[in-house]
């Protein structure tokens, strides 16, 4: 069997592992245009060559602050049932596999965090929360951007 | 699996479907040869195919098919109901054979002999005989032509279009950039080519995921008659509209709501035979599937004559449920206690049947036809019958739209959707906020008024000029205004799909990536009054009067284009009489004989307003037609289009001035084209037109090759034959001898050439074809004695 790889990544301050099956790129994406109407976590739109992403800002579904908008923001690519999304993530560390593999939550997560994590996943530099990109889309009741 | 056994079992599985509906048509009209054969022919295909296919089951199910339908085809036999009973039954194995075989799944061991047994067994039961058979009217084209055609997987058309839509997007950006740089009429002729290859590669890409609704009906006769048959109902099925055409992905998203309406309307709706004779209506019940196209959007409808919904009883299960209490029933219209039928778990069916009622309620079937942006509609008459009719986009592939611009943002809304656009400015409308509602009036009719910042929740950005107000019409309620910043362009776009996280919004239609690169997000015009809770109560009663209003009005009133003279006064001069503005070079406007005139076209106009020499290279200048003369009037600049009354305000009866009037309180002089044309010389500059020479034959050689070219370079125009001669007086017609002279127009001056250097006789007036100086002279006699 083919060892799993995972994307680690930091979102919010916080480190966090992705398995790599679920992510198509890590790009920096181009200009974001808004979208109105939306609540907070969604960033707008924005093209990847003849893509269009939704760009899905993580932190803020984590925290309720706003990542403030720039260019050049990396964010891993994903197709999820059929659409372009892009998480925008703070820094991208590494992609590889762990000696021990999908390890339980253990300890009090903040609740923030509780609804993403699905385990720990440990590599040569520390614990990551073990994440799922489906986790960030799915609709759920949240502020509404004023 | 093996490639032909692929094959071989969806083609039948297709084969299968698109005869259910010729059997249950056959078994209407058993005398109907067409049908038989066809059936016949599926049957002989399977039989055929099976047996080097090596499927033994396949091959005794369709042979004892066969024997039976050849029995009939002699005659021996009639299609009776048990008969095509049995038959269906057989198709219907064979459908679940192949389906079988084609997921890899152990074939089910049921045993075939019984439906082959039930196959030979001749009509006997009696009771079968009673049941009447549905007749149906299905569309008799269709299967027995046969079209070439080959089978592609989706995903290739898919990608076809994906690939045609990048073209399109790439197309637009190259005529971007050709506008931005100098115009070379070569590279736009070839790009033109280009850009129509390119219009047309997706007018045909777009067809092949194009697919007649027919498709969708096909299942529908065959539900009919067996459900029909189970209840002991008797059903006449109209099917109308299988031409027409939908995007294939929405033929499939329909499939499941429309048949669950026409079960839920032959199950609860339509009566038994008996119950229909007591409340004095046909024992045939009616049940009508139509589709129509109507505008970007198919409209399809089931109407049946059954009993209708019973909304007391929608109320009083809402109520024993404890959905709802009786002082909400109280403040609830008719319509929104019809709408009952769409809550989950509400049925007016008392008991759960096979048919309908398994869970499935109305509830599922407008959550399904909404998501593809469709709409359902009921319109219910107790104890009559009931329409329900289902509104869906026929595809949301590329659409033209306008792109509008608010709060800084760019957003693009189909361009079907827009009425009218306006800036708010204009006198035609008129905004009034009472109780925070804001209403517009334009030309009377009142809509209610909404600003896309506002329903964006967008910062109203500060701009210069007025904004811009549209009247928007959505697929379902009634139009509204729209205020935005402005309308900036109009484009075909590329529609995609948006993300179900955006589409949750309920604003937004999908979205587009125009050729800046920059996303956008295509506006949903029904789901923007929808946010906005608008009232959807029609004003047509004012639309009426204002119309004839209107119409009253605009009999006094004349168009009138105010320009302003060289000499610095703003003046009208009525529309209609303008056939053109145009800027023209100065160059070319020239005096002769005293008067003043311009070259266009190779005719020189005469020009109203004698003004000498003309600051700048170009003249913008307004060209009048009486009818038959035109005159040519330079103006300073054009200013507007403006109605004017048809009686000046103050009457002037000299000059060329026919009076005063006055418009947006400001004072204009109006020009009387009666003076304006009697000032004009009659005679125009005739002498100026060249002379023209009409070659009599037009298939001779020599004039053809030699002499139009001599004359050309002499400074003649040249026609070839006689037969627009009436047309122009000042022609001269020369001969090679070949015509007739008697044959030719008369009264015009003739040239006679001939082909030896020597006159024949001494009265012979013609010219030796290469007596060059001779030919001229004559020419020149004859064109001075037609001008004098």
């Amino acid at each position: 069997m083919i060892e799993q790889l995972y994307l680690f990544a930091r979102i919010a301050g916080t480190r966090v592992a992705v398995r790599s099956n679920e992510i198509e790129a890590v790009v920096k994406l181009a200009d974001i245009a808004p979208v109105p109407a939306m609540p907070l976590h969604i960033a707008g739109l924005s093209a990847l060559r003849s893509r269009v992403l939704t760009v899905i800002d993580v932190a803020a579904l984590i925290e309720g602050r706003v990542t403030p908008a720039e260019t050049g923001r990396l964010a891993i690519v994903a197709d999820i049932a059929g659409h372009s999304y892009g998480f925008m993530v703070d820094s991208v560390s590494d992609i590889c596999t762990t000696p021990d593999g999908e390890l339980p939550l253990r300890g009090q997560l903040d609740p923030c965090w509780a609804a993403y994590a699905r385990g720990i996943v440990e590599d040569g530099e520390g614990p990551s929360i073990l994440v799922t990109l489906g986790a960030f889309i799915e609709p759920r009741q949240l502020p509404v951007a004023a | 699996m093996d490639d032909l056994l692929a094959d071989f079992i969806q083609e039948t599985l297709e084969n299968l479907e698109a005869l259910a509906s010729e059997v249950v048509a056959w078994e209407a009209d058993p005398s109907d040869q067409v049908r038989l054969d066809s059936i016949f022919r599926f049957f002989h295909t399977v039989k055929g195919s099976c047996g080097f296919l090596n499927l033994p089951r396949f091959e005794k199910l369709s042979h004892a098919a066969e024997d039976v339908l050849s029995e009939v085809r002699t005659g021996s036999r009639t299609a009776d109901p048990h008969t095509v009973s049995a038959v269906l039954a057989v198709m219907d194995r064979i459908g679940e054979l192949a389906e079988a075989v084609s997921s890899g799944a152990s074939l089910p061991n049921e045993n075939d002999d019984y439906l082959i047994q039930g196959l030979k067994k001749r009509e006997a039961k009696a009771e079968v005989a009673d049941v009447a058979a549905p007749a149906v009217a299905a569309p008799r084209e269709g299967q027995s032509a046969t079209i070439r055609s080959i089978r592609l997987p989706l995903t290739l058309i898919d990608q076809l279009m994906n690939g045609v839509s990048d073209m399109v997007l790439a197309r637009n950006e190259l005529s971007r950039k050709l506008r931005e740089r100098a115009n070379d009429p070569e590279l736009e002729g070839a790009f033109e080519r280009l850009s129509t290859c390119v219009a047309d590669m997706r007018d045909a890409i777009s067809k092949t995921r194009m697919q007649r609704v027919d498709r969708l009906f096909a299942a529908i006769p065959r539900m009919v008659r067996d459900i029909a048959r189970d209840l002991g109902k008797r059903i006449e099925l109209t099917l109308d509209g299988g031409d027409v055409e939908m995007d294939r992905e929405m033929v499939e998203m329909v499939v499941d709501p429309l048949t669950h309406i026409v079960r839920n309307a032959i199950d609860h709706g339509i009566e038994a035979p008996d119950e229909r004779r007591k409340a004095g209506k046909p024992e045939t019940g009616n049940l009508r599937v139509s589709a129509r196209q109507s505008g970007n959007q198919i409209v399809i409808e089931i109407v049946d004559d059954g009993r209708g919904i019973d909304v007391s009883r929608l109320v009083s299960k809402a109520m024993t449920s404890g959905r709802l209490t009786a002082d909400v029933v109280a403040r609830m219209t008719d319509g929104e206690k019809l709408d009952l039928v769409f809550q989950p778990g509400i049925s007016t069916a008392d008991k759960v049947t096979a048919i309908s009622g398994r869970g499935v309620g109305m509830d599922v079937v407008r959550a399904n036809v909404e998501r593809i942006g469709g709409v359902i509609a009921l319109e219910n008459d107790l104890g009559r019958g009931l329409r329900i009719t289902l509104r869906v986009p026929l595809t949301l592939t590329i659409i033209p739209g306008l792109i509008i611009r608010a709060g800084g943002q760019h957003f693009a809304i189909p361009r079907a959707a827009i009425v009218e656009i306006l800036h708010e400015t204009n006198e035609m409308m008129s905004l009034v906020t009472i109780g925070g509602a804001a209403i517009a009036t334009i030309r009377n009719v009142r809509h209610s008024m909404i600003d896309l910042e506002d329903v964006l929740r967008l910062p109203r950005q500060a701009q210069e000029g007025p904004r811009t107000v549209m009247v928007v019409r959505s697929s379902s309620g009634i139009p509204y205004a729209m205020g935005v910043e402005a309308v900036e362009n109009h484009e075909e776009l590329v529609i995609r799909p948006a993300s179900p996280l955006i589409m949750a919004a309920g604003v937004y239609a999908g979205m587009t990536l125009p050729d800046n690169g920059q996303p956008m997000l295509l506006l949903d015009a029904g789901g923007l009054a929808s946010a906005c809770n608008l009232p959807s109560l029609t004003d047509d009663g004012v639309q009426r009067r204002a119309e004839e209003e209107a119409a009253a009005e605009r009999v006094d009133q004349v168009s009138a284009l105010r320009f302003l003279e060289l000499t610095g006064e703003e003046r009208l001069l009525k529309l209609a009489l303008i056939e053109r503005v145009e800027d023209i070079d100065a160059s070319l406007f020239g005096r002769a004989a005293g008067k003043a005139f311009v070259r266009l076209d190779g005719r020189l106009l005469p020009v109203a307003k004698d003004c000498g020499t003309f600051d700048g290279t170009m003249v913008t200048a307004l060209r009048l037609r009486d009818g038959e003369r035109e005159i040519c009037y330079p103006v300073a600049s054009v200013l507007d289009i403006v109605e004017m009354p048809t009686e000046p305000d103050m009457l002037l009866t000299r000059g060329v001035l026919a009076g005063v009037v006055v418009i947006d309180g400001a004072h204009l002089e109006v020009l009387d084209p009666f003076a304006l044309f009697a000032s004009m010389p009659v005679d125009d500059i005739t002498e100026e037109r060249p002379t023209r020479c009409v070659v009599a034959d037009p298939n001779d050689i020599w004039a053809q090759e030699i002499l139009a070219p001599l004359l050309r370079q002499a400074g003649y125009s040249v026609a070839l034959g006689t037969d627009d001669m009436a047309s122009q007086p000042g022609d001269i017609l020369l001969c090679t001898g070949a015509v007739d002279p008697q044959a030719l127009p008369q009264g015009k001056p003739v040239i006679q050439l001939r082909s030896t250097p020597r006159a024949a006789n001494p009265r012979d007036t013609s010219i030796y074809r290469y007596d060059r100086d001779g030919l001229m002279a004559a020419i020149e006699v004859a064109s001075r004695g037609e001008a004098a």
